[in-house]
């Protein structure tokens, strides 16, 4: 029995990072709902609280932060994976793909399209997104050793026609995240992969950083928050191509 | 030859073939599932910070930082900016694996309900609301893992909240 499993990461990246402009991660400007990783199954958006389980998008109304209230379920597909809020879209990870959402009601998601060439990629996990271009890890393991895993450049400047740019060796890749015009993808076996991405259709390997077993990173203000497999690391991205290694918590 | 014909039979004895033709291992290390038991699951409570035995996902939230350890709860860390960031308490949530924060109020799954705690005071939460199955079982009907046996699911049991490696006998899945 053959079985690939692909584990896919995608971040949407701008091409002008006015780090001013993204507030997620920007923990000092009084931004009330903070950050979630890449790989996460809970988002908050505004007043609204979105759920993923294996199969539906559920809505609940935070207007009363102690008393949810219950909206609606709304269904997605199949094995879904994650969310990643973005402006007034959900981005939805799946086996097969990424399922794109507007909220533009936010009681009310609707599909706005499908995405991603399910024929290469299998497991979409999207991250961060800011407008034209998506980063993805594409993983390979088990009884699949043959296929490379890769990190992928789309434009996506049409969102329902993604077209591959780029495609860069790595190892085994788990969640990413960015600041500003750096790209940090978690890879398991050789660390984490620092790129820079002010070329955003060709990112450069900056640096690789070996602390730990990373799985996902949360660039928080100053601070990349990393889920390595003993807990976490902390660096200091000040200058956000140098991480500078703060502290680690197991 | 009679010793022969013996061993033959206690090697037919201990395999049972599976549909596809393979044969089953009579013992071998591979995976148990691990069922969710009802009178344990709502055992909630703030605890002493402890060690992270299983890291799981991360939400930060002006300068605290929240990790989930998976199935136990959520690590709540202080001082998440700096250096000085460590461990204030636990957050005993059992099968807990999901965590979002918003104003003074955090939101956890515990198992498939969804609840809401007041962190004004992070270091020890209060639990204010439980939504009673929020969420649809996520029941696992396989171990996360390739190329391995494992003890099939009985739905009868439970919702498989997680995978013990053990030595199992005479398994009947795989993959």
């Amino acid at each position: 029995m053959k079985k690939i499993l692909f584990i896919i990461a995608i971040t949407f990246i701008a091409y002008s990072c006015e780090k001013s402009a993204d507030s997620l991660s920007n923990p000092t400007s009084g931004n009330p709902t903070g950050a979630g990783g890449s790989m996460a199954r809970f988002a908050i958006v505004g007043n609204y609280l979105y759920t993923v389980d294996k199969s539906d998008l559920k809505v609940f109304d935070l207007s009363n932060p102690a008393v949810p209230v219950f909206k609606r379920t709304v269904p997605v597909g199949f094995e879904i994976e994650t969310i990643y809020p973005f402006k007034d879209k959900l981005f939805i990870g799946s086996t097969g793909m990424v399922h794109i959402f507007s909220i533009q009601d936010p009681s009310y998601p609707t599909k706005l399209s499908e995405a991603i060439s399910p024929d290469v990629i299998r497991r979409c996990d999207p991250v961060v997104a800011k407008d034209t271009v998506a980063y993805a890890t594409l993983r390979t393991n088990g009884e699949c050793g043959g296929l490379q895993s890769i990190l992928a450049v789309f434009d996506i400047r049409d969102i329902t026609k993604p077209v591959q740019k780029n495609a860069i060796p790595v190892s085994e890749p788990h969640g990413l995240g960015y600041s500003g015009n750096t790209l940090y993808v978690c890879d398991k076996l050789a660390g984490l992969m620092v790129f820079d991405i002010s070329q955003p259709y060709s990112p450069q390997l900056v640096k690789t950083i070996k602390d730990g077993d990373y799985i996902d990173v949360i660039p928080y203000g100053n601070v990349l928050i990393c889920w390595v497999t003993t807990g976490m690391i902390l660096y200091d991205i000040s200058t956000p191509a140098n991480p500078v290694h703060l502290t680690t918590i197991n | 030859m009679r010793f022969i014909l013996l061993l033959l039979i206690v090697a037919a004895a201990s395999c049972n073939s599976f549909t596809n033709g393979e044969m089953t291992p009579s013992q071998i290390q591979g995976y148990a599932p691990v069922y969710a038991s009802a009178s344990l699951y709502d055992s909630i409570a703030v605890q002493p910070a402890k060690t992270t035995v299983s890291a799981g996902k991360i939400y930060a939230f002006g300068s605290y930082i929240f990790q989930v350890d998976q199935q136990r709860g959520i690590h709540i860390v202080a001082n998440g900016q700096s250096a000085a960031a460590q461990k204030i308490a636990f957050l005993k949530i059992p099968f807990c694996t999901e965590v979002a924060v918003k104003g003074n109020h955090l939101y956890a799954n515990n198992l498939n309900d969804l609840v809401v705690f007041d962190i004004t005071n992070p270091a020890s939460p209060q639990l204010v609301n439980r939504l009673e199955d929020a969420f649809p079982a996520v029941t696992q009907l396989y171990p996360n893992v390739s190329d391995t046996y494992f003890e099939c699911v009985d739905p009868d049991k439970g919702i498989v909240v997680g995978w013990e490696r053990k030595t199992i006998i005479n398994p009947k899945c795989r993959r």
